[in-house]
């Protein structure tokens, strides 16, 4: 038989300590006991998970693999030490190793009763339902006065106490086989029969029809339509696969798609409960814990590339297109990243294209004002651009003096746009903007993106030109299909097509160099085995930081303060991989301090769509005293900004017409955000305000004021731009919001070729960068549909540039 | 009247925290209450030299400061946190802050229980010799199913449950009067600051 011992105190000296030496040697002929230490774990925290990391996963895969396990307690101020309940906390947080395990407990301590305090406690903890540890009862072995029971050699001094411990310890090598015969499975019966249910998804009901025979989960069907194209599809084919297969609910969800992965596993366990079956004996059909695999993978290639999002893909396809090999590794188990959860159109000056379209009313308006925008503003490096556009809108305005003329755009316009859209000062005082080598590359080539995409098999709708938000201009090309999703339809089939290797749930951990050139890198595998590869050059393509509060907060010079439990509209992956990456040989950053924020998200999960989300026009924005404190039409980062000054948490009142104007939502969730507290509903704008914790007079103040503005046409106090609707027809509302994180615009720093340069600006030898991991071009403020493009085009020049400096193709 | 609220978890998102600052806007014009962290502590260690660091001194000079200790504490696994536990063992094993100090517990769980069993375990724990603080007997407020419990603005949903709280925190400011007046005549009470278990070992049992 196998025990682990677990030493329960991370203290130096310990009696407990001694104790388990003395069993491990006095049953050495009966039992093998290993000994485990608590001195490196790490406080359990809930909101930092660590269960993956080395001195957990030893914990979990070690007792996995034992009989049972012993505890050895002190007892701190009458209970157990915190260094034992922290472990135990991971043992019961995402793996429950100790699930069914038997356990004995033993104790020492100083005083007469030993540990009979702690060990109770003990006993309760082991019991709770995320444990779930099966604890011999009764046999409490007290060592008291710990401090003279040991002779200098570590034996137990006296014969009484020897004795109650080897009675003590063969019955629980008793308890240990029978635990271990009541633990085989148990047979589980169905009424054979196909089962409809609906699941809550994430995106609302999924529902799910499940077929069963007399003793199996035979096929899961799911009604996939509601859920998010991109996100959701990985769970819904492994989800099924591995219930199926496992004959199990003890799946684990899905990274990035958690939320849809419980949602099938809770449908499934509906129909199991209609099936006359519990469908708790299938959630505890663990599939054993694997252990790390000793294998290492060793895969020699041209190029590889660390991240399947739109950079990634892009450059994987364009390595393809030259006829060499490429490798792509892949942290999630999908592939898209944060590219399939943009909004899809992306920006590129096609003058030709956007002539066919009449100007809006404003456009001509925007246009004058930068003709008017004081020269001495302009940063050198534009000027000369600055001056030629000018030119070109002044031929454009004189043009069109009499009509309404076409929609005007240009390369120079696209430049000096994502120029003064992203120029800001941080709260040191530095100035900041797109780097002009950087932004004339992006705007030079984003419309051969585009038709190199279109090449790839990415439809564009060609009868509308769109206005992304927060873009500034209608430039948008918009494909065809589900948003940001459409690029990875095509990309990702193109690379597995042509030949490329696509790993997923592998992350890469380091790269490896060899006399100062970057020759591959190392990651781990979903079984947390080794990937070694060898590779000509690099790409990182790992995106942003945006879902790393940490991250943020250690760089941020922008924002006054960046809460600990803000939000984020990306995926969890953006946890800044590859900006590690870089700087671990030698990259430099750039703008690393500027984030930009989503200023209406809902404070819970970030997201956009929640409440009553309605358009900017129809936005009154008040605070939490129920005062307006802002032009609620102002950019993202000045609405962000206001926020923050304001508490963060602010809130969207509307009355029962702006309700109608709300995107995304009907009756029904409305009526059920309502009931969950996250949307506020009342007749009176007294009774909303009390709701809210407000003072009626000053909401009610604050509603008639705007309404005033509305009559007026003019709104004096934050000169908002452009109004509505009025509040005033009950049942208003209130929508609570608060900023989450958005985009990064810091990065490596890189050049035109999108090699990654160091801290003297040289480049180094093997490493590009392209996409949201790289800096420079967004600098403060990254234009709506500007990433797309930028993605895109960098995305194709870092494999192009691969493929020149170190496998010589230089046509592509 | 001056009181600190410890909140019992590193958790960046917590009820208890919300707990705490639905008590501190709501009981305002009755007390002062600061809100204590405990996510920046050291994982306690036993240190050979039993000094607090500094985070530990600074938690332990703003209980010295207060009138009361509301404790709010999570429930996990029938216990309470082990960051809470390893404050708990600084203070213990240091400073001794909580000696004679009204101490309120409240706690917030989303199982239906509430946390009851995580507050019988801090009542044992606060009342251990090395602690001796004066927990109020008969009160436990428990908040169960606490994800569901407040809405977006902070409040209790529950009336009930907001008006048993109010109850609760007057039955807690009686309580500190009255244990100011005893503790003050009350020439017994604890002066020693280092207690350790192995100088108990050697003279009597506790
Ligand atoms: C909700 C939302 C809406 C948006 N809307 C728009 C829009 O309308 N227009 C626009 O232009 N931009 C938009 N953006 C921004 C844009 O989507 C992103 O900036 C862009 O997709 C980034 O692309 P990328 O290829 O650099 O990174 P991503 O597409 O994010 O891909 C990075 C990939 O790398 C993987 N990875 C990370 N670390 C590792 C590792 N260690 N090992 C292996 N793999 C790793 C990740 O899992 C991910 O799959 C939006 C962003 C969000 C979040
Ligand atoms: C490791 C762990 C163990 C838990 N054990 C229990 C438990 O025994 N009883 C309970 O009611 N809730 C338990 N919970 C759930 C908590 O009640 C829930 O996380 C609650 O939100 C904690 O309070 P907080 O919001 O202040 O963090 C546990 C949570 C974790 C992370």
């Amino acid at each position: 038989m196998k025990f682990i011992g677990i030493v329960g105190t991370n203290a130096k000296k310990s009696y407990n300590r001694q104790l388990l030496t003395f069993m491990q040697q006095h049953f050495a002929a009966k039992a093998e006991i290993e000994i485990l230490e608590l001195a490196n774990v790490p406080m359990f925290d809930e909101s930092d998970d660590q269960s993956e990391s080395p001195v957990i996963q030893e914990f979990v895969q070690k007792i996995d693999a034992a009989d049972g396990v012993i505890i050895a307690t002190p007892e701190h101020n009458h209970s157990i030490p915190s260094a034992l309940k922290s472990i135990i906390e991971w043992l019961s947080f995402k793996l429950h190793p100790l699930d069914g395990k038997p356990v004995m407990i033993v104790g020492a301590s100083y005083s007469v009763q030993g540990s009979s305090r702690a060990q109770l406690h003990l006993r309760q903890v082991l019991d709770a339902p995320g444990v779930n540890a099966s604890v011999m009862p009764g046999s409490e072995f007290l060592l008291g006065r710990a401090q003279t029971a040991f002779d200098a050699q570590g034996q137990l001094k006296s014969a009484g106490t020897i004795d109650f411990l080897d009675s003590c310890f063969a019955k629980f090598m008793k308890f240990t086989n029978l635990v271990t015969a009541l633990a085989a499975p148990t047979a589980v019966k169905y009424q054979p029969g196909t089962y409809d249910v609906t699941a809550t998804g994430h995106n609302g009901a999924l529902p799910m029809s499940v077929t069963l025979s007399d003793d199996r989960i035979e096929s899961i069907k799911i009604d996939t339509s509601s859920e998010t194209k991109g996100i959701a599809d990985v769970a819904f084919k492994r989800i099924p696969q591995e219930i199926i297969d496992g004959q199990t609910l003890a799946v684990d969800a899905i990274s990035g798609a958690s939320v849809t992965s419980n949602g099938v596993i809770n449908g499934v366990a509906q129909a199991v409960k209609q099936a006359g079956a519990n469908p708790d004996e299938l959630k505890k059909r663990r599939q054993t814990v694997t252990a790390p695999q000793a294998s290492v993978t060793d895969i020699t290639t041209d190029v590889v590339v660390v991240g399947a999002g739109g950079a990634g893909l892009t450059a994987a396809a364009k390595v393809l297109q030259a006829g060499r090999n490429v490798l792509v590794l892949e942290k999630f188990p999908a592939v898209g990243g944060n590219t399939v959860r943009a909004g899809g159109p992306m920006n590129a000056a096609d003058p030709d294209w956007q002539h066919q379209f009449d100007a809006i009313p404003g456009e001509k308006h925007t246009l004058k004002e930068i003709t008017e925008i004081d020269e001495a503003t302009i940063d050198q490096d534009y000027l000369p651009d600055f001056r030629a556009l000018k030119g070109q809108i002044q031929a454009y305005l004189t043009e069109n003096e009499d009509q309404r003329g076409y929609l005007f755009d240009s390369i120079l316009l696209h430049r000096i746009q994502t120029y003064l859209g992203g120029k800001r000062t941080d709260l040191n005082g530095n100035k900041i903007y797109g780097q002009y080598d950087l932004v004339k590359v992006l705007t030079d080539h984003a419309l051969e993106s585009v038709k190199w995409l279109e090449k790839i098999g990415v439809d564009f709708d060609k009868s509308q030109v769109t206005m992304p938000v927060g873009a500034i201009w209608r430039r948008g090309h918009k494909p065809m299909g589900d948003l940001g999703f459409a690029y990875i339809q095509a990309l990702q089939p193109f690379v597995t097509k042509h030949g490329g290797r696509l790993m997923t749930e592998t992350t890469v951990k380091e790269l490896t160099t060899t006399d100062g050139k970057v020759d591959g890198l190392i990651a781990e595998g979903p079984k947390h085995e080794k990937v070694v590869v060898h590779a000509k050059a690099v790409i990182l393509a790992s995106g942003g930081f945006a879902a790393n509060t940490k991250m943020l907060q250690k760089y941020n010079t922008y924002w006054t303060s960046i809460d600990d439990d803000i939000q984020t509209t990306n995926s969890p992956a953006m946890t800044g991989d590859g900006i590690r990456l870089g700087t671990s040989v030698g990259a430099d950053l750039v703008g690393m301090g500027f984030s930009q924020m989503m200023p209406v998200s809902d404070p819970d999960t970030g997201e956009l769509f929640s409440g009553l989300q309605v358009p900017p026009q129809n936005y009154v924005m008040v605070n939490q005293a129920g005062k307006r404190f802002v032009n609620e039409y102002g950019s993202r980062d000045e609405l962000t900004q206001a926020a923050i000054d304001n508490g963060s948490l602010f809130y969207l009142i509307a009355d029962d017409a702006i309700k109608a104007t709300a995107y995304n939502t009907s009756q029904a969730k409305i009526d059920q955000q309502v009931a969950a507290g996250t949307l506020f509903r009342a007749d009176t704008l007294t009774d909303l305000a009390q709701q809210l914790n407000m003072d009626p007079a000053v909401l009610t103040k604050t509603v008639n004021d705007y309404n005033s503005y509305v009559d007026a046409g003019e709104d004096p106090e934050f000169h908002k731009n452009a109004f509505d609707l009025k509040v005033a027809v009950a049942p208003f509302y209130a929508t609570p919001r608060k900023p989450a994180t958005h985009h990064t615009m810091g990065g490596l720093k890189i050049d035109t070729g999108a090699h990654v340069l160091n801290t003297d600006g040289a480049a180094i030898d093997g490493l590009y960068a392209a996409g949201e991991v790289a800096g420079g071009i967004h600098a403060g403020n990254r234009l709506g549909g500007n990433s797309l493009a930028d993605i895109f085009t960098f995305g194709r020049i870092a494999a192009g540039s691969a493929l020149q400096d170190e496998l010589t193709v230089t046509e592509f | 009247m001056k009181l600190v609220g410890i909140v019992g978890t590193n958790a960046t998102r917590s009820t208890n925290r919300q707990l705490l600052q639905y008590m501190q806007q709501h009981f305002a014009k009755q007390a002062t209450i600061e809100i204590a962290e405990i996510s920046g502590l050291p994982a306690f260690d036993e240190p050979e030299d039993r000094t607090a660091p500094a985070a530990v001194q600074a938690l332990s000079d703003q209980i010295a400061a207060a009138d009361g200790v509301i404790f709010a504490t999570p429930e996990y696994d029938h216990s309470i946190p082990a960051v809470l536990k390893s404050a708990i063992e600084w203070l213990s094993y240091t400073t001794r802050p909580l000696i004679s100090k009204p101490v309120m517990i409240v706690g917030a769980s989303n199982g239906s229980l509430g946390t009851s069993r995580a507050q019988a375990h801090l009542r044992q724990i606060l009342e251990a010799p090395e602690l001796k603080a004066l927990v109020m007997p008969n009160v436990e407020y428990l908040l169960g199913h606490s994800l569901q419990a407040f809405d977006a603005a902070g409040n209790l949903k529950d009336a009930t449950k907001a008006a048993e709280l109010a109850d609760d925190f007057t039955a807690f400011m009686a309580f500190v009067d009255l244990t100011a007046k005893i503790t003050s005549a009350n020439k017994f009470v604890e002066k020693n600051q280092q207690f350790s278990w192995s100088q108990v070992a050697d003279g009597r049992d506790l």
